[in-house]
């Protein structure tokens, strides 16, 4: 796909000093290997033809050192001083299916350009806008001089090459925020069906856990003179929680994307959520919240990143702010609750071996909110789990894990169901006890990388690191909160520190790291020792 | 009458400490105690200041001398810890919500009610409303302990394994007995299910599994299941009339055989309660007040007087004298409704007004000052509006002073 923005000029400039001679103010233009014949020369060569008497033909050569001339004297006016130039007319051709509308409204800078300056970086952002559509093969702006008898002016000319294969496929690694874990997903886009410049897509993900999601989805540029693209989702999301908390999660959903700029994103959900225990192994927290809910919800982030790089971030800072508000149906029986979290980072650069120390710091509270909130527990999926293995670096966006934990490994438990003839025994895969996540969390890291001192591992982005990491979960909800207090919040920290080596790949970012558990308390699942991780960065 | 007298008329189930499930044992004692004093005793231990947990030494009851419980009621003041341990080793019972006057109206949940009063075992209501179409519902908790619908052919079955009651222990080689239960489990039951899912308008099955749900995931829920009743009791749109006309049938023909078999008596067997009470009991209930009364099983039930009489006789003894007492429900996700029904003159069920929830001082004192922040906000905005209309129109004024033709 052709991504260069020609700009072609006539040789007979748009005059933006209409009193100076046509002849003393030469046309200047750019070089361009794939010049057309201009209709414009033959007019303009044609009036001089008809204005003056006619003379012998000027050689090549002449015509080049003119040309020359012409862009020499037109880039010292530009860098000196301001050329007036305003747009007369747009002209978009090679659009087939694409509705015209939808391109002119990715042009809109152009049409108030009042300046050859400003028109040459609004030709590249509508440029760069109209790639961004993916429903084009190549974009080509072209500025062109306007009518004669209007001078100052100039033509716009916008060629699209439209896709001839509107089918594509894509894979990858990616942080799920609504499976709280990674995921490799396949996806299948079908590209601009009605020419709207709609975009369809259908993806299967896999996850840990047996985490698996089916959507389906459609991206619309320009709906009903929004100014975002509004995003629609349809999907079907499975998680298996069974070993960690006796529960198993079918969410079908509809998302609906409102507003997504570069900090700000709206998204309202609506989703048919069922909780069930196949086991009959669940404690009693988790069976009083088995069967179906309804969950519509609001939720904006907002959300700064100046790190210079999200898998290995050395300098800059990051900070995002997530609000959700549940229960926005006017069904006063769909699962009201609120939910807060913040994210902070901040990268300090050492300026040798490519060292920085990266210190972040999330939190995160969840409270239901109607009639009798105080005695209501939270909703167990929306809750807060503290474990994994994968790295806080790669996950922005509120508390997910402390170093050296299993997935849900800390935070509040519950003893589970006993069976006579089947004891539970603690050193099995299936601990007698269900992790039941918090309503308030609260984690901190921090991570000094460096390169290595192998060349072989430095050309390939390979560097070591030290880090040290700390969380804490606890239950507010069901008047638990008047037994809360910071102190012991505090102490019952959990922390570790360890050393490991990082292999950043196109797809995830690989750990090898050795863990040490300084604090844990009994029922954790958190081990000393040495483990991989995988992160996909969020 | 005291129940641990020879002349009950029901004996809680005789079996030893090491049948009980573990979680059980340390309890058991004081459960028994419990469960065979009296509901003062029941409510008693809820109060008790924290002290050791003792355990006492255990004995099979048919041994305990007639002076015993008094002995126990006092052993009882002094041990018994309060807070969440002691009410987790209570049993709960999670059943589906309460609707048409009855502690619940769901067929699968009500039998386990009723058995367990019959049983006298003290125990707490608890409600699941937003899983309907679970098979683990109903099911009974204390503390690690649980017995789920879905097992070991049922709670009933399930608290028979376990040793904890068991009402049915000298019949079992009865064949008459055994092919009630089967009459009863089978074409009552399935009557029961006909008319609730298919037979009637289905506003009472709407209303006992999805009123606590949202609308569309209750219209979709309810949808699954009438297909899957439709499946299990054979009806297609050929057959349909003569599946109807033969459910009925059977209906009659076991109401008839009850009819028969209870004859004068307060119980079917031996005037002692057993789970064919229990199940039958809550199908003559359910059939009474939950069903409209244009309901065809219903007038089909209503033919037979003394099964009437013994349905309301035991209402009032073991369900409405019994809600007031012992089954208190300390938790519940879901507030329990009643409604009243116009029955026929004979019956009628109670009405009940809903309980007015008392509003905790916390909750008065959080919506006060929710109204107090909500007009201090009303008020910020009027005077922010007011003070900024009234500058706009100053520099207006300014403006125009500012103005003047240039002489």
């Amino acid at each position: 796909m052709e991504n260069s923005v020609e700009e072609k000029q006539a040789r007979t400039l748009p005059n933006p000093n209409p009193d100076q001679d046509e002849r003393q103010d030469p046309s200047d233009a750019k070089e361009d290997e794939n010049d057309v014949v201009d209709d414009d020369e033959e007019e303009d060569e044609d009036e001089v033809e008809e204005q003056e008497p006619p003379s012998k033909p000027v050689s090549r050569e002449a015509q080049l050192r003119a040309h020359k001339s012409k862009m020499d004297d037109l880039f010292r006016r530009m860098q000196n001083e301001k050329v007036n130039l305003r747009v007369h007319d747009v002209l978009i051709k090679g659009n087939t299916k694409t509705k015209e509308w939808i391109i002119e409204a990715e042009l809109e800078g152009l049409k108030s350009a009042t300046t050859l300056q400003g028109l040459l970086e609004a030709a590249g952002i509508a440029n760069a806008r109209l790639q961004q559509l993916d429903i084009f093969d190549s974009v080509r702006v072209t500025l062109d001089s306007g009518p004669p008898e209007l001078p100052g002016t100039a033509n716009v000319i916008v060629e699209v090459v439209e896709t001839n294969n509107p089918l594509s496929g894509e894979c990858g690694a990616y942080m799920k925020t609504t499976a709280r874990s990674w995921t490799v997903e396949g996806s299948l886009k079908y590209k601009n069906w009605f020419g709207y410049g709609d975009v369809w897509d259908g993806s299967v993900a896999y996850g840990p856990n047996q985490t698996s999601e089916v959507s389906a989805g459609v991206f619309l540029p320009r709906f009903k003179g929004l100014l975002t693209p509004v995003l629609v989702r349809v999907s079907l999301l499975s998680q298996d929680w069974q070993e960690f908390s006796s529960y198993k999660e079918r969410l079908l959903g509809l998302s609906l994307g409102l507003l997504s700029t570069r900090h700000h994103d709206l998204v309202y959900n609506l989703g048919w959520r069922t909780l069930t225990d196949p086991s009959k192994m669940s404690s009693r927290s988790v069976r009083r919240q088995l069967g179906h809910s309804l969950l519509s919800s609001l939720k904006y982030t907002f959300k700064i990143d100046r790190r210079n790089s999200p898998v290995r971030p050395i300098k800059g800072y990051a900070f995002v702010s997530t609000t959700q508000v549940g229960g926005l149906a006017p069904d006063h029986r769909s699962l009201r609750f609120l939910r807060q979290e913040l994210d902070l980072r901040y990268a300090v650069p050492f300026g040798f071996y490519h060292a920085a120390l990266n210190f972040g710091i999330s939190g995160g509270v969840i409270f239901p909110w109607g009639c009798g909130f105080l005695d209501k527990p939270s909703p167990l999926p929306e809750r807060f789990f503290l474990g994994g293995d994968f790295s806080p670096i790669c996950t922005l966006g509120g508390p997910t894990t402390v170093w050296g934990f299993k997935t849900r490994g800390l935070g509040p438990t519950e003893p589970r169901r006993l069976i006579k003839d089947k004891p539970n025994d603690e050193n099995s895969d299936f601990p007698g006890r269900d992790f039941l996540g918090g309503d308030l969390a609260v984690t901190a890291f921090a991570d000094l990388s460096f390169d290595l001192p192998i060349k072989w591992l430095r050309d390939r982005g390979i560097h070591g690191h030290i880090f040290a990491g700390a969380g804490n979960l606890a239950k507010l909800t069901e008047n638990e909160f008047r037994n809360f207090s910071f102190h012991k919040f505090l102490e019952s920290f959990r922390s570790s520190v360890g050393v490991g080596i990082v292999v950043p790949t196109k797809l995830f970012r690989l750990e090898g790291n050795f863990y040490y558990i300084v604090k844990h308390h009994e029922h954790d699942r958190g081990k000393t020792g040495f483990r991989f991780s995988f992160s996909a960065p969020s | 009458m005291h129940p641990r007298t020879k002349t009950s008329p029901f004996r809680p189930v005789q079996s030893s400490i090491t049948d009980r499930p573990e979680c059980l044992k340390p309890n058991s004692k004081v459960q028994k105690a419990s469960s065979g004093g009296t509901r003062k005793c029941f409510g008693l231990q809820r109060k008790r200041k924290t002290q050791p947990l003792l355990k006492p030494q255990l004995k099979p009851l048919q041994n305990l001398p007639r002076g015993f419980p008094l002995l126990v009621l006092a052993f009882d003041f002094g041990i018994m810890d309060e807070g969440v341990d002691n009410e987790r080793q209570e049993y709960t019972l999670v059943v589906r919500k309460s609707y048409f006057g009855l502690p619940t109206a769901c067929p699968s949940c009500l039998p386990v009610y009723i058995y367990l009063k019959f049983a006298q075992l003290p125990f707490r209501l608890d409600f699941n409303s937003t899983y309907p179409d679970s098979d683990q519902i109903p099911y009974i908790e204390s503390g690690d302990y649980v017995a789920y619908n879905n097992e070991n052919g049922g709670v009933i079955e399930s608290l028979k394994k376990n040793g904890i009651v068991d009402l049915d222990s000298e019949f079992y080689s009865v064949p008459e007995w055994l092919s009630t239960k089967a009459m009863v489990i089978s074409w009552i039951e399935d009557a029961l299910m006909y008319e609730l899912w298919v037979g009637s308008d289905c506003t009472p099955a709407k209303k006992i599994y999805y009123s606590n749900l949202p609308w569309p995931i209750g219209k979709v829920l309810f949808l699954k299941q009438v297909y899957s009743v439709k499946q299990r009791l054979g009806i297609t749109k050929d057959n349909a009339e003569q599946k109807e006309e033969e459910i009925y049938k059977r209906a009659n023909i076991a109401y008839s055989a009850l009819s028969t078999r209870l004859g004068e008596q307060n119980f079917l067997f031996e005037n002692r309660p057993t789970s064919v009470d229990a199940v039958f009991l809550a199908h003559a209930l359910l059939t009474l007040q939950a069903l409209p009364e244009t309901s065809v099983l219903r007038s089909k039930l209503l033919e037979h007087a003394n099964l009437l009489k013994y349905a309301e006789k035991l209402k009032i003894e073991f369900i409405e004298a019994g809600s007031s007492s012992s089954s208190i429900p300390y938790f519940q996700s879901d507030p329990p409704s009643s409604t009243s029904r116009r029955g026929p003159p004979n019956w009628s069920s109670k009405p009940r007004s809903k309980p007015k929830r008392q509003k905790t001082k916390e909750e008065k004192t959080f919506r006060r000052r929710a109204k107090y922040f909500l007009a201090t906000q009303v008020v910020a905005v009027i005077l922010f509006l007011s003070l900024v209309t009234r500058s706009d129109d100053e520099v207006e004024l300014d403006e125009d002073e500012g103005y003047g033709y240039d002489d």
